[in-house]
Order: structure tokens, then sequence, then C-alpha cells
């Protein structure tokens, strides 16, 4: 579902990626380890057609990003660092105009309602405008609107930071859910932990490159701790 | 899709307060604009029609006299208040709007240079047009310098182009909540001339005024969709709101209020015009000039009124010297004219980079207020003066040359004068206005196109 092949990118004379290979198949959850730096971020905007690489591909669906800047798109939702919303506009409006957007017909609010508090959101703070929420309140509202595109990749970047331990909770059990149902997810984390409970499958970056990939399932918690802290170590 | 998008642009306005504030002003100042401008008008309207009878009046009721002394009296002739001059007034207050029909010479009181149909629109006043004209973009601005740059800068730009919205449909979403702004700005100014247009206008005038009220709100919203397109192209293209702002107000300044003046000089010093003194001058030693050869043709002589011509063939005389003139005096003021209008087409053609410049002609046109009406009046006014001394003319031929050396005893009876008609001027309709526009919406309509299609192709690349 979600592939990249050799892909490096270059800030004039820096690497951000090195020739990096993966593929998320449908109902996998990848999730993706590196310090801060690693070219995380850098690999999501790959997908999201916000950046160019200097060369290899990227393919969401088996077409190219570059090529199909739309249609690729519509395949996928995505969940930033840091949502960010319209603040004069309340967090069930936002959800309502962006997952309109993302979908081009225009949900009932009792179903953007419940979304919402299915993410936890409380009811009284959906209405409320969006500039008075904090991050995690943001947070949970961009992942309703993931969760309401019905996409079949979701590509998150640290989704969960800013979400209290319960949030984040239940937003692995979405993930979850959601993989059971066929959904490509890939996701980046700095959380070890978080990673090896939801992720099926782990790769380890450092400075632009694929370190190490394997199936959380043929580690143990020992193990990953020191292959993780193995190739953080400088 | 597109209307979700301009449902929350609009929503995004009215909640930041920005329209709110904005749209009041505006309205706060069309309606002073349209109470001080129709109050003028009521005043000046009625005042006109009871001057120009009292005049005819005071002609029709001269005593037996020679008839060439009552032309010399003359007739003062009103030119009528085009219905929508309230919304445009044009070159109407500097410009003359009475006209002395007399003896041996059109007058040139309208036309003095300082005031000639370009030079005059230097300085805008509290009328509907320069609010449309000046603080439309002025508005379109303050709403739309952050459409892009603004979502830009606070991520959701990136959220949007992530659900897959394509570019275009955001461009023409927020160019059309843009649009909407506009047209509230020009409700008023349709409200208010369509109250107008029924309460004042004489029924047979009512469509002619209909028809023009819907080409200028046409026009000015072409205009609009000018500074709508600019105002998003530069919100793409610049990395912050800010700047954007900055910048949207450098090309507000430059477009509105620079331009305008600077090419009012520009055309002048393309196309010089005279000065009142040196027209004149060259009107009179011309008219000496066909005033010497009619003279020496007709009657042999060099003294223009010389003894040389008996008195019995004075009214011979005065027709011949009339006719001579008349050439002269339309070459002069044609050629003058038509510089006026070369001037106007050049500053016409600076619409392509400054709109302001071809919709103030548009709208003057359309209003009929322009200067090309103005010389329609003024061209027909002459008429009715020709016809006076014609009229007169051949009386004194038929009449009083006939009395030999006693041509200045006679005098006409009362009812000779009436035989002058009055002065009634059909004012150009809305086709004449139409004609005159062309080439001013052409321009628009050429810069619209631009501005969009460049907005689109700037917008290609958001991210
Ligand atoms: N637009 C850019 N121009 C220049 N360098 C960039 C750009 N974007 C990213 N980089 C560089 O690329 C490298 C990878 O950045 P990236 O944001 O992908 O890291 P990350 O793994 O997401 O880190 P974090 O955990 O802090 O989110 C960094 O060294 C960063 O400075
Ligand atoms: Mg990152």
């Amino acid at each position: 579902m979600l592939k990249a092949n050799d892909v490096t990118k270059n800030f004039n004379s820096h690497i951000a990626l090195n020739n990096v290979s993966l593929s998320v198949t449908e109902g996998q959850i990848y999730c993706l380890l590196g310090a801060n730096g690693a070219g995380k971020t850098t690999l999501i905007n790959h997908f999201l057609g916000f950046l160019k690489p200097t060369s290899g591909e990227v393919l969401v669906n088996g077409k190219n990003v570059m090529n199909y800047p739309l249609e690729t798109k519509r395949d996928i939702a995505y969940i930033p660092e840091n949502v960010m919303l319209y603040g004069v506009l309340t967090g069930l409006e936002n959800l309502e105009y962006f997952s309109a957007l993302a979908t081009g017909r225009k949900k009932p609010k009792d179903l953007l309602m419940k979304l919402l508090t299915d993410v936890g959101l409380r009811p009284e703070d959906a209405v409320r405008r969006v500039s008075t929420y904090s991050k995690g309140m943001r947070q949970k509202v961009g992942i309703a609107i993931a969760m309401a595109k019905n996409a079949k990749a979701l590509l998150l970047d640290e989704p969960t930071s800013g979400l209290d331990p319960k949030a984040a909770n239940e937003f692995s059990l979405l993930l979850k859910k959601a993989a059971e149902n066929g959904v490509a997810v890939f996701t980046t984390t700095h959380d070890l932990f978080h990673a090896k409970e939801t992720g099926s499958r782990i790769g380890i970056m450092r400075s632009g490159s694929m370190l190490a990939e394997f199936s959380s399932d043929d580690v143990s918690h020992t193990d990953m701790e020191t292959i993780y802290l193995k190739n953080m170590r400088d | 899709m597109t209307w979700l998008i301009v449902s929350r642009e609009i929503r995004e306005f009215y909640r930041d307060g920005r329209f709110l504030f904005g749209a009041g002003l505006i309205v706060v100042l069309f309606v002073t604009a349209f109470l001080v401008g129709f109050e003028q008008r009521k005043n000046v309207f009625s005042e006109r029609e009871v001057a120009q009878q009292l005049d005819y009046d005071d002609w029709v009721n001269q005593p037996e006299r020679h008839p060439h002394d009552a032309a010399h009296q003359g007739m003062h002739v009103f030119k009528p208040i085009p219905p929508l001059s309230f919304v445009d007034p044009g070159i109407t207050n500097y410009v003359g709007s009475t006209q002395w029909l007399q003896a041996h010479r059109q007058t040139e009181v309208k036309f003095r240079p300082a005031q000639d149909a370009t030079g005059l629109q230097r300085f805008g006043s509290l009328t509907p047009a320069w609010i449309i004209q000046m603080l439309g973009p002025l508005l379109i601005i303050v709403l739309g310098f952050n459409s892009f740059s603004g979502e830009r800068e606070q991520g959701t730009l990136r959220q949007l182009i992530s659900l897959g919205v394509p570019s275009w449909k955001l461009l023409v979403g927020k160019a059309l909540a843009l649009f909407l702004g506009a047209l509230l700005l020009l409700a008023p100014l349709l409200m208010l001339a369509f109250w107008i247009a029924f309460g004042d206008v004489q029924a047979g005038d009512r469509y002619d005024v209909l028809i023009r009220l819907g080409l200028l709100v046409l026009g000015y919203l072409v205009y609009l969709g000018i500074y709508i397109f600019m105002v998003l192209t530069v919100s793409v293209l610049t990395p912050a709101s800010r700047i954007s702002l900055v910048v949207l107000l450098a090309v507000w300044i430059a477009g509105t209020i620079l331009a305008p003046r600077v090419l009012v000089d520009v055309a002048r010093m393309v196309y010089p015009t005279p000065n009142q003194v040196e027209f004149n001058a060259q009107l009179n030693q011309e008219l000496r000039k066909e005033y010497t050869k009619a003279w020496k043709e007709h009657f042999g002589v060099e003294d223009r009124w010389g003894t040389d011509v008996p008195l019995s063939r004075w009214g011979e005389a005065l027709q011949v010297d009339d006719q001579a003139g008349y050439n002269a005096i339309d070459r002069h003021f044609g050629a003058l004219w038509n510089r006026y209008d070369d001037q106007q087409r050049l500053q016409e053609f600076f619409g392509f980079v400054f709109p302001m410049l071809s919709v103030r002609s548009y709208s003057m046109a359309i209003t009929a207020t322009d200067f090309s009406h103005h010389r329609d009046f003024a061209v027909s006014a002459e008429q009715h003066r020709r016809l006076m001394q014609n009229l007169i003319s051949s009386e004194l031929v038929e009449h009083a040359d006939g009395q030999g050396e006693h041509h200045f005893d006679y005098k006409v009876s009362k009812a000779f004068w009436s035989r002058i008609p009055p002065f009634e001027y059909a004012a150009p309709s809305v086709l004449f206005a139409l004609q005159r526009s062309l080439n001013s919406f052409a321009i628009m309509c050429a810069t619209l196109l631009f501005s969009f299609v460049f907005a689109l192709l700037s917008s290609r690349k958001l991210v």
C-alpha cells in the first residue's frame, strides 16, 4: 500500500534521507523509530507529495506520488505532529469542514460528534473554538479527521505527542482496529514501548538511513531495547 | 466542495470581525455619499428646469427690437443631469452645466483647459463611484491578504492539501468568498440606485437607467474581480501574511492613488493641449483668416464690417460672416476635443496595469458623465445657437436689408421670438454609452482573465 524505493533526499548538501526503502502492506502497523532529526518527518512528507525525492520513488497504492498528487492523497489520511486547525471554528466545525473536503460530502452532526467522543474529546469541548484548545485536544480532533476519511492508509507523525496516557492507549486500540479492517498504518514515534505494543513491524532510522527492520513478534522487549540503544548511540 | 470552502471563508471573515468592520465602514460612507449626492442633485435638478424655463420666457417676451440685439442677449441652455450622476458625477462638476448661446461665437466657458477632460479626475470626492474604486480594492485586500499565507502560517494549508483538495478549488473557493464580499459591497449601491431609478426617473427612462445600472454593476464586479485574483496571487506567493499585506498595500497605493494622477500628466505630455489663452488666440487667428477670405469673396473688401459694404447688405454680411466662422469653430473645437479623447484612451490603455484607470472611464461613460457625453451636449447646444443665428440673419436679409440706410430701425414683432424653439436636448441613449465604454470594458476583461490565469498558475504549487 505504501512503498518507498531507494529514496534519497538532499537539502542542499545535507542528506536527510539516504537510500531508504520500506513497504507497508494492508493490515500492517509500521512503527518508525528514530532520534530527532533522523528523517522521519521528511519521509512522511514524501508520501504526501510535499517533498520531491532527489532520487528514488514513493508509491501509494501502486501510484507514484509525484505523478498522481490528488489520487494518492485520496487514499491516505495524515496526522501531523502538531495538528493545525482553524482557531475561529469549533472542534466540531473543523472536523465537519475537513472531513467534508476529504470525502466530498457533509456528514451528519451526531456522527461527527460520536467520532470526537470516540477519540476522547468531551462533547462540551467539541463545541468550543479551537483557539482555546490544548495540544492534546487538537491532536484528538486531528485523529477524528483522519478516522472520518476512512482512508486505505494512515500516515501518522508522532500522533500521540501531547496525549495523556489514557488517550494514547485508546488511540493504540483505534489503530489496531483500523489495521484489522485492512488499513495500512505508518507511524513514527520515539516511544519504544509503544512501538513494540502496537506495531507489527518496526524500523529504526538514524541520520537518514534505515538501520534495522524487524517484526515485533520476532524480538523480545529486552532485545529491542538493546537494538535501539545500540543504533541510537553515536 | 467549493461551496464548503466559500462558506468557511465567509464564516472566518465574519467571526474575526474584519468583515463587519470593513463593510460597516463602507456602508456608512456609502449612505453618506448617496444622501449628499442625491440632495445636491435634487436641488440642482429643479433649479435648472426652472432656470431654463425662465430664460426662455425672457426670450419670448422680448419687446419688439432689432433681432441681432436679441442674438447678443442670447439664450442660456442647461445641461440635463444624467439620472445616475449621483453614483458617478464624472466630470460634471468641472465642466459648466450652462451654455450661453449668443451671437458670433461658440462660448468656451466649459472648456477651460484647466478642466480638460482628464485633468479633472485628479481628486476624488466622496461619491459612490469613488468609494467602490478606491475602497473596494482595499476591502478585498483586508479580507484576502492572508487567505493563503495565513493558512500556511496556521498550518491548515498542509492539512487541506493532504486531504487531496485540488489547489484550484481552494483558489476558486477563496475567490468566490471574496466575490461575495464584493457583492455585498455593491448591494447598497444597487438598492439605492434601484430605489432612485423607480422613484425619480420618468417612466420612459426607467429601462435605460436599469440597463445602465446593470452594466455598472457588471463593470465594477470585473474591476473588483481583478483585485480579488491579484490579492490571492500575492497571498500565494508571499511567505508571510505581513509581507503579503505590505505588498498589497503598496499595489493599492500605486494603482489607486499614484497611477491615476501620474497618468493624467503622462497623457498630457504625450498629447499636449493648449491652455485657454493659447486656444483662444489660435481660434481667433483662424477665425480672422476665414472672415477675411469670406468678406473678400463675397463683397470684394478687405475690411470686415467696414463702410464699403452698405447697410442694405448688413443682414447678408451677417450670414456670410457666421457661415465663415462655423468651419473654423468646428475644426478647432473638434481638434481640441479629439485630443481629450486621445488622452482619455491612453489612460484607459494603462488599465492593463492599473485597473482603476479603465474602470473610471467605464463608469463615467455608463453614467453618462464622461467627456464624450459632455461633447454631445456641447455640439447640440452649438447647433441650437446656429439655428438661432440663421433664423435671425435670414429675417434680416428678408426684411431689414430692404430698408437700406434704415436697416437698424427694423424691429421684429414679438411673434418672431417664439419662432426660435426652446432648446430641447435628448441625452444619448445607453447605446452611445456602451459604445464609449467598450474599450475600457474589453481592457478590464482581459486584465481579469490575465489575473485569473496568473493566480491559477501560481497556486499550482502551494506547499
Ligand atoms: N526543508 C528542509 N530544509 C533543510 N533541511 C531540512 C528540511 N526539512 C528537514 N530538514 C533536515 O532533515 C533532517 C531530518 O529532519 P526530520 O524533520 O525529518 O526529522 P525527524 O526524524 O522528523 O525528527 P523529529 O523526531 O524531531 O521530528 C534534519 O536534519 C533537518 O534539519
Ligand atoms: Mg518529525
